[in-house]
């Protein structure tokens, strides 16, 4: 029970209710050229770059789940997108172990990129089109590049928050 | 976290439960929505609350340190907007009392009943020794020499000299300026006079009341005379005229100086206080009954009958703007005087 309570599952609800948080008051109210910087899509893909794809499935499905309940946007929408851009930022653990942190960096780009354009074609898909136009093109470069400049300061709360530890090697002495 | 379950199964998972939440959510399902409701009333706003407590702070500084200079700008420019707001107002102000002043110039020189050119003075002398203004109507308009010059409160002085699109005035403080002026009655005479005066008994008196404008902000004096139509008994009406002579400038910023054509009569009639206008005649310069100011103080002379008396000028001869030109033309023996 307490190794439950005090889990990684716990810890991702209070980080994430403070990411949705500072997204609705600071990044919704500071647009780069007109395009608003998702921090909680930028916490996913830290999370997913420091965790494997599984933990940033998960990181991604939870906190999409609260930006779905805190807006407007069809329960499971956002939660699946964000899952998706965890999930792909999660794949340097398929090229190297141990990544650095600019390969973490450059996927979490690649997975912000990911989980950004989900959010529209999903929505196309279910029936809530509309958002698939040609300003895509400028938002989801600045979206994947904030997410990749912010996630390497997000990197050590997420490898807390996933319950993931960095490895050690040792040099066997023989 | 997820040691119990593959990779694979995890996202599959994953996917599952956002599909099916999806599906639920796009069907209308109310516990859907009453959990929305609920975590943005209970969870959201308190932890936005709190987390504004902390950020707005810091936003704040934030902006302050990286749009300084916008924000200066900015500021700048409402500042000038302000500027110009204030400048806007003043020009509607000074509209509104040229408004003003025109309509008590205008009132004034209609009262006399001729016909008048509205001027504005443009320039004043250049010189200490000199009490004119010059004006922006000439002889085009039909200003001559001699003619007087009013403004809303009274005299100023004469035309002296005509061009084509402005004129020289030269004002009443000038000690080359005379005109005939006559002293009326102080309101308080008046009243005494008419509350002495012997009443009628038959028949009935007609009343007629004329008013005699006075300087700015001053109530008017009304002036009551009474008469029968019966042949028997005329009530006499009270002598509101008093004294005439020759009204004098001692120079800017003096007042006015009366000499009396009579100088016996004048030491024992006269009272400070009583109005002080333009006697008319053939030999005057300017008509009849144009207020040129009150008597401020009466001096005798030792050992003489003679006395001084000091007109002071309705008019605000340094505050001129608005003037009237009455197109009266005297008599021209008098113009060259």
């Amino acid at each position: 029970m307490p190794r439950i309570l005090f889990g990684p599952a716990l810890r991702i609800l209070p980080i994430g209710l403070l990411a949705l948080s500072l997204q609705r008051l600071v990044f919704a109210n500071h647009p780069v050229n007109d395009v608003k910087l998702q921090f909680v899509l930028a916490v996913v893909v830290a999370a997913g770059a420091v965790g494997g794809p599984d933990r940033g499935a998960v990181v991604g499905f939870v906190l999409g789940l609260l930006y779905d309940l805190s807006g407007t946007t069809p329960l499971g929408l956002v939660a699946l997108a964000y899952g998706l851009g965890g999930m792909a930022a999660g794949y340097v653990h398929n090229l190297v172990s141990e990544p650095q942190w600019w390969m973490g960096s450059v996927f979490a780009m690649f997975g912000a990129a990911i989980g950004e354009v989900s959010v529209p074609f999903l929505g196309q898909v279910i029936g809530d089109g509309g958002w698939i136009t040609p300003q895509l093109a400028v938002q989801i470069p600045i979206v994947a590049v904030a997410a990749g400049l912010m996630s390497p300061a997000l990197m050590p709360i997420c490898r807390w928050m996933v319950g993931v530890k960095r490895k050690k090697w040792k040099v066997m002495v023989e | 976290m997820f040691a119990s379950l593959s990779r694979r199964r995890v996202i599959l998972l994953v996917v599952l439960t956002c599909v099916l939440l999806i599906t639920l959510d796009k069907r209308g399902n109310p516990v859907i929505d009453r959990a929305r409701g609920i975590f943005s009333t209970l969870i959201m706003r308190p932890i936005d609350t709190a987390t504004n407590t902390i950020v707005l702070p810091l936003e704040r500084a934030w902006d302050g340190i990286m749009n300084y200079d916008d924000l200066k700008k900015e500021r700048d420019a409402l500042y000038d907007q302000v500027q110009h707001m204030r400048g806007d107002d003043v020009k509607a102000q000074t509209a509104i009392l040229e408004a003003q002043e025109l309509t008590r110039v205008y009132e004034l020189s209609s009262a006399l009943g001729y016909t008048s050119v509205i001027a504005q003075v443009v320039g004043f002398s250049p010189s200490n020794f000199q009490s004119i203004v010059e004006i922006n109507v000439g002889s085009s308009l039909g200003v001559k020499v001699g003619m007087p010059v009013t403004d809303g409160a009274g005299l100023i002085g004469r035309i002296t000299k005509v061009f084509p699109d402005h004129s020289i005035v030269l004002l009443a403080t000038d000690p080359s300026y005379g005109i005939a002026a006559q002293i009326l009655a102080t309101p308080e005479e008046v009243a005494e006079a008419v509350a002495n005066a012997p009443r009628p008994t038959t028949p009935p008196a007609t009343t007629t009341t004329s008013t005699v404008p006075l300087p700015f902000d001053e109530p008017a004096i009304v002036t009551t005379t009474s008469s029968t139509t019966s042949t028997s008994t005329t009530t006499t009406l009270p002598q509101i005229i008093r004294e005439t002579g020759a009204l004098e400038g001692q120079g800017t910023g003096r007042p006015l100086v009366l000499r009396f054509t009579d100088s016996s009569s004048a030491v024992t009639s006269v009272r400070e206080g009583s109005i002080v206008e333009t006697a008319g005649g053939n030999s005057s310069l300017a008509p009849h009954g144009i207020p040129i100011g009150i008597v401020t103080r009466v001096v005798t002379e030792t050992g003489s009958s003679n006395a001084v008396v000091e007109v002071t000028m309705n008019a605000r001869l340094e505050y001129l703007n608005f003037v009237s030109v009455l197109l009266y033309e005297p008599n021209q023996n008098a113009v060259g005087r």
